[in-house]
C-alpha cells in the first residue's frame, strides 16, 4: 500500500506520546476493549502501515473504519493529536488500495447519482427569502420537520430562502475518496445561491464539516442565528411541561465548542433539563458519526442504545438533541429498547414552545 | 506460537478473548515508552481462574507472559521485549467491596483508578495516589509499577495505600497476601515486594486498599521567582519546617515558556514558579499551612502570591502545570517529547541543584530538557525533547541520560520515584542497585524459576536502553 495521504502525518504520529488517554471516552473502545479499538491503537496501526510493518488487510481496514470521528480523544489527548485528520488520511490510502466495504460504495453512489445520501430525488421546502439556508440531506429528506425549522427562523425575523442542495461531501472525506470528495465539492459550491454571502446552515455536520474543508465559505449555524435573535423575539415561548436531557453532538460540543447556547434554549422552554453522566465536552458519542452507520451499523446502534440507556437513567421523558444523524441513530436504539423514552431534536421542542 | 498454543488460550479464555493478528500484536507491543517489541499472542482473561489457567499453561513451555493493564507505563514494563503472551487484564475490573466499616476496598486490577474514586465519592472518601494517569490507569498496573502523584507529599504513593492483594503465581497458584487491617507485622511483607515488581513476580487479580476522607478544604497558592535557586530555597525551606502540605509543584522557565508558547496561558516569563496546597477537614488548619507556605515563599522572593479555596479558581492557577505535557510535545518542530530520565527523586535541598544541572546537560547533549515535578515528594520530573529520526540525537539523549543519572546519585537521589524501571531505566537502576542485583535475582528465581514473568526487565534488562529493543520511531542516518 502506497502510504500517500499517511505519509503527511509521521510528524503527528512521532509526536502522540502513547499515554492511552484517548482510552477514557472512545465510545468504540469501551465498547469493543481491545487496545486496536482506542484512537491510540489506531494510530499505532497507522504507523505500521506508514512504515511497511504492517500489511493492509480487510481486518486492519475493519478496524480503522470502526471509529466515529466524534473527537472525545482529541479533546482529552495529552499532546493535541487532530486523531480524525490522521483517520482521514489512513482511510484514504486505504480505499486507494481497494480497502472499502460494499456498503462504503453503496453509499458515495448514491450521493454521486443524487447528491445526497438517500440516492433519490429529494427536494426542501420552498422558502423564498432573501437569506440561503442549508438544511442538508438528512433535514431536506424530513421536509414538514425542515419546514417547522425555517418556520423557527421566519418567527424569528430571518427571511429564509432554501435550494437545491447537493451534499457537502463529508461522507467522501471520512469514508476516504479524496476524488470522489473534490468532485462533490464543485457539485456543492456551484449549488450555494451565492458563494460570497453567509448562510445559515441547520446541519450540524454540514456545517462543521463546511468550516473547515471550505474555509472561504460563511457557514453560520442555526443555533447561533436563534440564539442571537431570541432575546428579541416579541412572540411568547410556551413552557412544555417536559423533563428533558440533552445529547451533546460530537461537532456540536467538541467540534465548535457550544455547550451552553443549547442548554440556555431549553431551560427557557422546557420544565426540567437534567444531565447524563457525560455531557457536553465530554459526552459520549451515540455511534452515528464518521461513517460508522455504514461501516458497522450493528456497532453504531450499539453505541446509541449505550447512550439512550444513559438517557433513560435520568429519569428523562424526551432525549433532545440537534443532529439529525444523532436523531436518527438515537431513535433506532429508543425503538430496539421499547420506547422508554422519545427522541425529539431541539428545534422541535422550539417549534412547539413557539407554536 | 503455535496454533496448537493459540487454541488451548481460546480454550481457556474464550475465542473472542484472545488475539493473535499481526495488527493487535503491533497495537500491545507498545506502550508510552520508546520501546517497541511483539507479542506472539494477546489473552484477555475475566477471572482469576482463567489466569492460573493460563500461567499453567505458559510455565511448562516456557513463555513468557507480561501482564497488562492501561499500557500507559513510560518506561516499557508492557513492553513484551522476549514475546511470549500479553496479559491484557483491563476486563478484570470490578470492585469487589467498599467497606465503609473497615475502611477498605477490595478491587480487581483492571479497575481504573478514576473509576474507584467515582464509585467512592458519594462515601466522601478517596483512594489518594492520584497519578497524573488516573482516568486510565489500572489498580494492577498503579501497584505494579508502585505509581504516585502530586498529592504524595501528603498521601503517600500506592505503596501506602495497599493493604493486601491475591496474587496469581508463575506456577499457576493463587496467594493470598497481606491483610485487611492497617497494619500487619506478620512475617515477611510480601504484598509490599509486589508492589513495584512490574509483573516480574506474580500477577496480581485482587488488591484490598484503604481510602481516607475527602478533606472539606482546599486552598492552591502560587508564587513566582526570577531565580530557580531561590525557589529551591523555598522548597527547601517548606518541606522541612514541619508544614502539612498537599502538593508543592515547581515549574523552571523552559516549562513556562512552553505552556506560554502553546497555549498563551499568559504566564509570566519567570525562572521558576511554584504551586503550592494544602488540604483538611477545618479550614484554619488549612489557612495556617497555605499562609505558612506563602511567607516562606515571600521570605525567598517570590513575588506575584495568589491564593484560593474556590475550585475553579485553582483550576485556572493549575491549568499552566496541566496543559505542560501537550505543550511540550508541541515545543519544537520536529522534535518529540520523550520520557527518558524522567522521574528521579532527589533531597529536598538538592531540588534547584538538579534542575540546573538538567539545563547543563541538556545544552551540553543538544537535547531541550524541562524540570518540574513534585517537589514535595522529591521528585522531579524532566522530558527529553529531540528529533526522533535522528540517529545522532539518540546517542545525544543517551548521553545526557547517562549524566544526569551520575548527578542523582552523586547527590543520594534515586532513579525512579513513580515511573517504574522497565527498559529505558533499566542500566541506571542496575548502576544503583549493584549491589542488591543478586538478591533480586534470586528472589524472581525463587518465584519465578522458569522465568516466565515479564522477562528481561529491571535487573534482567539490557544494559544498553537504546538498543534494548525496536524504537517505536523510525530512526534514519543522518543526511538520508
Amino acid at each position: 500500500m502506497k502510504a500517500k495521504y499517511i505519509k503527511d502525518w509521521e510528524n503527528e504520529l512521532n509526536i502522540c506520546i502513547r499515554c492511552a488517554y484517548c482510552f477514557e471516552g472512545c465510545p468504540v473502545f469501551k465498547e469493543l476493549g481491545w487496545e486496536i479499538d482506542g484512537a491510540r491503537g489506531k494510530l499505532i496501526v497507522a504507523y505500521g502501515l506508514l512504515t511497511g510493518e504492517l500489511e493492509p488487510s480487510e481486518y486492519i481496514a475493519e478496524k480503522l473504519f470502526q471509529c466515529t470521528f466524534c473527537r472525545d480523544c482529541v479533546e482529552r489527548c495529552s499532546a493535541d493529536i487532530s486523531v480524525p485528520d490522521i483517520m482521514g488520511a489512513v482511510r484514504a490510502d486505504l480505499f486507494e488500495a481497494g480497502y472499502s466495504s460494499d456498503s462504503h460504495k453503496e453509499l458515495l453512489k448514491k450521493i454521486e447519482k443524487s447528491g445526497n445520501i438517500f440516492g433519490k430525488e429529494i427536494k426542501p421546502p420552498v422558502f423564498e427569502g432573501d437569506k440561503a439556508v442549508l438544511l442538508g440531506c438528512r433535514l431536506v429528506e424530513r421536509k414538514e420537520d425542515s419546514e417547522k425549522y425555517l418556520i423557527i427562523l421566519e418567527k424569528l425575523g430571518v427571511k429564509t430562502k432554501t435550494f437545491n442542495e447537493s451534499c457537502c461531501g463529508m461522507p467522501f472525506a471520512v469514508l476516504g475518496d479524496k476524488k470522489g470528495f473534490s468532485n462533490q465539492q464543485d457539485k456543492f459550491r456551484e449549488t450555494l445561491p451565492d458563494k460570497n454571502e453567509e448562510f445559515i446552515c441547520a446541519c450540524t455536520t454540514c456545517v462543521f464539516f463546511i468550516r473547515a474543508k471550505y474555509p472561504d465559505l460563511k457557514a453560520k449555524y442555526i443555533i447561533d442565528e436563534i440564539v442571537e435573535r431570541l432575546p428579541d423575539y416579541k412572540g411568547k415561548l410556551k413552557k412544555l411541561n417536559i423533563k428533558v436531557t440533552y445529547h451533546d453532538p460530537c461537532n456540536v460540543a467538541r467540534g465548535m465548542g457550544m455547550v451552553d447556547e443549547p442548554r440556555d434554549i431549553l431551560k427557557r422552554i422546557c420544565s426540567e433539563l437534567v444531565e447524563m453522566p457525560t455531557y457536553g465536552k465530554q459526552a459520549e458519542c451515540c455511534g452515528g458519526g464518521g461513517g460508522l452507520l455504514v461501516s458497522d451499523d450493528k456497532l453504531a446502534e450499539k453505541l446509541a442504545e449505550n447512550r439512550v440507556v444513559q438517557a433513560i437513567e435520568t429519569g428523562a421523558e424526551v432525549l433532545t438533541t440537534l443532529c439529525p444523524t444523532c436523531e436518527f441513530n438515537l431513535k433506532n436504539a429508543v425503538e430496539k429498547l421499547g420506547g422508554k423514552i422519545e427522541v425529539k431534536n431541539l428545534l422541535d421542542l422550539l417549534y412547539e414552545s413557539m407554536m | 506460537m503455535g496454533l496448537v498454543g493459540v487454541q488451548r488460550l481460546k480454550e481457556i479464555v474464550g475465542a473472542e478473548n484472545v488475539k493473535d493478528n499481526k495488527a493487535d500484536l503491533y497495537v500491545y507491543g507498545s506502550d508510552s515508552s520508546v520501546h517497541q517489541a511483539m507479542p506472539w499472542v494477546v489473552v484477555r482473561p475475566h477471572t482469576i481462574e482463567e489466569v492460573q489457567n493460563v500461567m499453567r499453561y505458559a510455565n511448562p513451555r516456557l513463555i513468557p507472559v507480561i501482564a497488562r493493564g492501561a499500557g500507559s507505563g513510560m518506561s516499557g514494563q508492557a513492553v513484551p521485549i522476549k514475546g511470549g503472551i500479553i496479559m491484557d487484564l483491563k476486563k478484570m475490573n470490578k470492585i469487589l467491596e467498599i467497606n465503609l466499616e473497615d475502611t477498605f476496598v477490595r478491587v480487581e486490577p483492571g479497575v481504573v483508578d478514576d473509576d474507584l474514586n467515582r464509585a467512592l465519592k458519594p462515601h466522601n472518601v478517596f483512594y489518594p495516589p492520584a497519578p497524573a494517569s488516573s482516568r486510565i490507569a489500572t489498580i494492577g498496573g498503579e501497584i505494579a509499577n508502585n505509581a504516585s502523584g502530586v498529592r504524595s507529599v501528603k498521601y503517600g504513593a500506592v505503596r501506602d495505600s495497599v493493604l493486601g492483594m491475591k496474587v496469581v503465581m508463575a506456577n499457576g497458584d493463587l496467594i493470598h497476601l497481606g491483610a485487611k487491617t492497617r497494619v500487619e507485622a506478620t512475617g515477611y511483607q510480601i504484598d509490599r515486594l509486589m508492589v513495584g515488581s512490574e509483573g516480574t513476580l506474580g500477577i496480581i487479580v485482587e488488591a484490598t486498599l484503604k481510602f481516607v476522607p475527602i478533606p472539606k478544604f482546599r486552598c492552591l497558592g502560587i508564587a513566582k521567582f526570577n531565580e530557580l535557586e531561590e525557589a529551591g530555597n523555598a522548597i527547601s525551606e517548606i518541606m522541612s519546617s514541619g508544614i502539612i502540605l498537599s502538593m508543592l509543584e515547581l515549574m523552571d522557565n523552559i516549562a513556562i515558556k512552553a505552556v506560554n508558547q502553546a497555549l498563551d496561558l499568559g504566564l509570566p516569563d519567570v525562572e521558576a514558579i511554584l504551586m503550592f496546597e494544602a488540604d483538611g477537614m477545618a479550614k484554619e488548619g488549612v489557612d495556617i499551612e497555605v499562609k505558612r507556605m506563602m511567607e516562606i515563599c515571600k521570605k525567598h522572593k517570590g513575588f506575584g502570591l495568589e491564593l484560593s479555596y474556590d475550585a475553579k479558581e485553582r483550576t485556572r492557577i493549575f491549568s499552566g502545570r496541566k496543559k505542560l505535557f501537550p505543550s511540550l510535545s508541541r515545543y519544537k518542530e520536529g522534535y518529540v517529547c520523550t520520557s527518558l530520565a524522567d522521574d528521579m527523586a532527589v533531597p529536598y535541598s538538592k531540588m534547584a541543584d538538579m534542575a540546573k544541572k538538567i539545563h547543563e546537560i541538556a545544552k551540553r547533549n543538544n537535547v531541550i530538557m524541562t524540570a518540574y515535578g513534585h517537589c514535595g515528594s522529591g521528585c522531579m520530573h524532566t522530558k527529553i525533547l529531540m528529533d526522533p529520526i535522528k540517529k545522532t540525537q539518540w546517542e545525544d539523549a543517551k548521553r545526557a541520560v547517562f549524566e544526569i543519572y551520575n548527578f542523582v546519585r552523586s547527590v543520594g537521589g534515586t532513579t525512579s520515584a513513580e515511573h517504574g524501571i522497565g527498559i529505558s531505566k533499566a542500566p541506571a537502576f542496575k548502576r544503583e542497585k549493584h549491589e542488591s542485583l543478586e538478591l533480586m535475582r534470586a528472589l524472581k528465581k525463587a518465584l519465578d524459576p522458569n522465568n516466565i514473568l515479564n522477562p528481561g526487565k529491571l535487573m534482567d534488562a539490557p544494559d544498553d536502553w537504546v538498543t534494548a529493543t525496536k524504537l517505536r520511531y523510525t530512526v534514519k542516518l543522518e543526511g538520508k
